[in-house]
């Protein structure tokens, strides 16, 4: 393809863009992640995320920068400056409806997005890395959603950071040590505020944007994958074009923005109807200032994190709950090594992946509603029996997956 | 693909069916009466804040909500909502603060009393309504509220309570809750008007979107 890219660029010719391309490949960077990207023709449903992903970072950038001209980071201020943003900003309410939809939108998309990568083993060789960099931008977005949650400094802001923070304190030797260290005060205090702050706005936005263009870099640099699992670079045609592709540009932008449309439709349904999203987007107890002396009857992390709550608290060592937690997160990154299964797609894959999987997204579904309830003894009960389901998953598949019965993989996309 | 569809409507199970349960939970022991009020009725806001202003600002404040914003919206003049609200005592810039000086509650009723621009978010319209209802006086003569045992709050309302019809008790605490849900998101019903709007549009968008895939795609031979 890199002979054509060169045809057909403007370099050395009197045209503008003639201009630019002899001093910068801007044709050539077109073509090689849009114009001449050949992505598969057979994406489905699930091939809305990755894009729509993209479209809610930037619609929480958008509206991050503007929030941020009006939001005071201080203890005394930042309640305050989150409802005179609500209530005096032109359209401020908007904005900050926008913000926190999409934290959950994101959350949503970014779920349904992984979950493609296990329905089709897009982790598997040579798409490792495109995993592991779209892992590392989870646990970045994890930590900006959790930043970001303190910043209203509501109730339920300061006390689920209280909580998550004390985790820290649980780690041996160092724990408690580390936790004041990122505190920055004995408890969580306009210190946090503002150090999370300048994490929120700035130093966790920029990685994930670092992150986002390295997934596609790579990503473009291995091509897609798709429905079949089948590698559509093997077979071209004469001019080394894949059979099976099709230009990114125009066919998956067209496609792209209506699957974005009518993403916008979902979301502006609960943006203007739901934006409390009953009580799992906005929490209640949010409504009221952070009171260090006051603290709530539940402390219910926002949904997007209860299934990982919701381990911690099955364990019933602290420590060791953390630990669970941790590990929880970390095991997908050892997917691409976990899956020793050749075949990629669930469609051609055999029956054991297909339970596993299965009892792997309802454990997560069961781990988050049960993160959100207080725990009585029959929901720890409940929530220790889908902890060892879900870790289950990981433990089971490498040994399922080396000899599991799988049907022919068509040698085209389907 | 079925089995996709599946978890697709598991997935889909995260977010949508809890929306109720965390408003059932809220944990009070009594079934909440319904306030049944309406944001789009101005003339029960207007009497919720003339209510609001002589029942409860002797020691609760709305401190988010300035007079002007609470004129433009319930449609008052500037002079009509200083002379209603604030017996033409405050300028109409000012935030709808207590009348109580600072610290009397404290010394008086053992506590002070919360701001209330937001309990109608923070605790639901419902439990407003019925809040300011549940008073009951025990043998003794002692009020009690059965929604928040203990409170250090009086039945303010007992005098409308005692003098009026069920019907216009029943009125006065719904005009109140009114006025307070409005408090707690005054660009609610800006948003409520908005939004379909905004859904519409993109129907029609949606539409020009799909016919322009289908059109681009006629090339893709599937």
């Amino acid at each position: 393809m890199s002979h054509q890219t060169n045809d057909q660029s403007q370099a050395g010719k009197s045209t503008v863009l003639g201009w630019f391309d002899e001093r910068y490949p801007v044709s050539s960077t077109w073509n090689k992640h849009v114009g001449e990207y050949y992505a598969p023709r057979n994406f489905n449903f699930w091939y809305f995320f990755g894009s729509l992903a993209l479209i809610v970072l930037v619609n929480q950038i958008v509206t991050g920068i503007w929030l941020t001209m009006s939001y005071s980071p201080t203890g005394a201020g930042a309640f305050n400056s989150v409802e005179y943003i609500m209530r005096d900003v032109e359209w401020g309410w908007l904005l900050r409806y926008l913000h926190s939809t999409g934290a959950s939108a994101f959350f949503i998309v970014i779920y349904l997005h992984m979950m493609r990568g296990l329905l089709y083993g897009s982790y598997k060789k040579p798409r490792e890395l495109v995993w592991i960099i779209g892992m590392l931008l989870f646990l970045v977005l994890m930590g900006e959603a959790f930043m970001g949650y303190l910043l209203p400094w509501g109730q339920m802001s300061f006390w689920g950071a209280q909580v998550i923070i004390s985790l820290f304190g649980a780690i041996p030797v160092i724990g408690p040590d580390l936790a004041l260290w990122i505190r920055g005060d004995f408890v969580i205090s306009e210190v946090t505020l503002t150090r999370f702050f300048a994490l929120h706005v700035i130093a966790l936005p920029l990685l994930l944007v670092i992150l986002v263009f390295m997934h596609l870099v790579a990503l473009h640099h291995v091509g897609s994958n798709n429905p079949d699992g089948v590698e559509i670079k093997k077979l071209k045609d004469n001019n080394g074009i894949p059979l099976d592709g099709i230009r990114f540009h125009p066919y998956y932008a067209v496609k792209d923005a209506m699957g974005a449309v009518f993403f916008f439709i979902l979301f502006a349904l609960v943006l203007f109807y739901a934006p409390e999203g009953g009580g799992f987007f906005i929490e209640a107890p949010n409504f009221e200032p952070a009171n260090p002396l006051k603290t709530p009857e539940h402390i219910v992390p926002v949904w997007y994190f209860t299934p990982f709550y919701a381990i911690l608290r099955a364990v019933p060592d602290k420590f060791l709950g953390v630990v669970a937690m941790g590990a929880a997160i970390a095991v997908l990154f050892a997917m691409p090594w976990l899956d020793r299964c050749k075949v990629k797609s669930i469609r051609y894959r055999g029956n054991s992946f297909k339970v596993l999987l299965t009892i792997l997204v309802i454990s997560f579904i069961v781990l988050g509603f049960l993160g959100t309830q207080p725990s009585t003894p029959l929901y720890t009960k409940l929530a220790q029996i889908f902890t060892a389901l879900y870790f289950m998953f990981f433990l089971v598949l490498p040994f399922t997956s080396a000899n599991e019965k799988t049907k022919p993989v068509p040698e085209r996309v389907t | 693909m079925t089995n996709m569809k599946k978890i697709l409507w598991l997935m889909s199970l995260l977010i949508l069916p809890f929306t109720s349960h965390l408003q059932a939970a809220g944990g009070y022991n009594i079934t909440l009466e319904s306030a049944d009020n309406n944001l789009r009725d101005q003339e029960s806001l207007k009497r919720g804040a003339i209510l609001f202003s002589n029942y409860c600002m002797a020691c609760h404040s709305v401190k988010y909500m300035r007079y002007n914003r609470i004129a433009r919206d319930l449609g008052w003049t500037d002079e009509e909502v200083i002379s209603e609200m604030a017996y033409g005592l405050n300028t109409v810039t000012e935030d709808v603060m207590t009348r109580m000086l600072p610290g009397v509650a404290l010394d008086v009723l053992g506590s002070e009393a919360p701001d209330l621009s937001l309990m109608a978010r923070l605790k639901g319209d419902d439990y407003i309504y019925t809040f300011l209802r549940a008073y009951q006086q025990d043998e003794e003569g002692v009020w009690n509220n059965s929604v928040l045992k203990g409170t250090s709050m009086p039945n303010v309302l007992e005098g409308i309570e005692r003098h009026a019809t069920p019907e216009e008790y029943a009125q006065a605490a719904r005009d109140i809750t009114n006025f307070l849900a409005y408090a707690g998101e005054p660009s609610k019903l800006q948003r409520l008007d908005l939004g379909w709007k905004v859904i519409a549009f993109l129907l029609v968008l949606l539409l020009l979107t799909y016919l322009l895939k289908r059109e681009y795609w006629r090339d893709i031979k599937h």
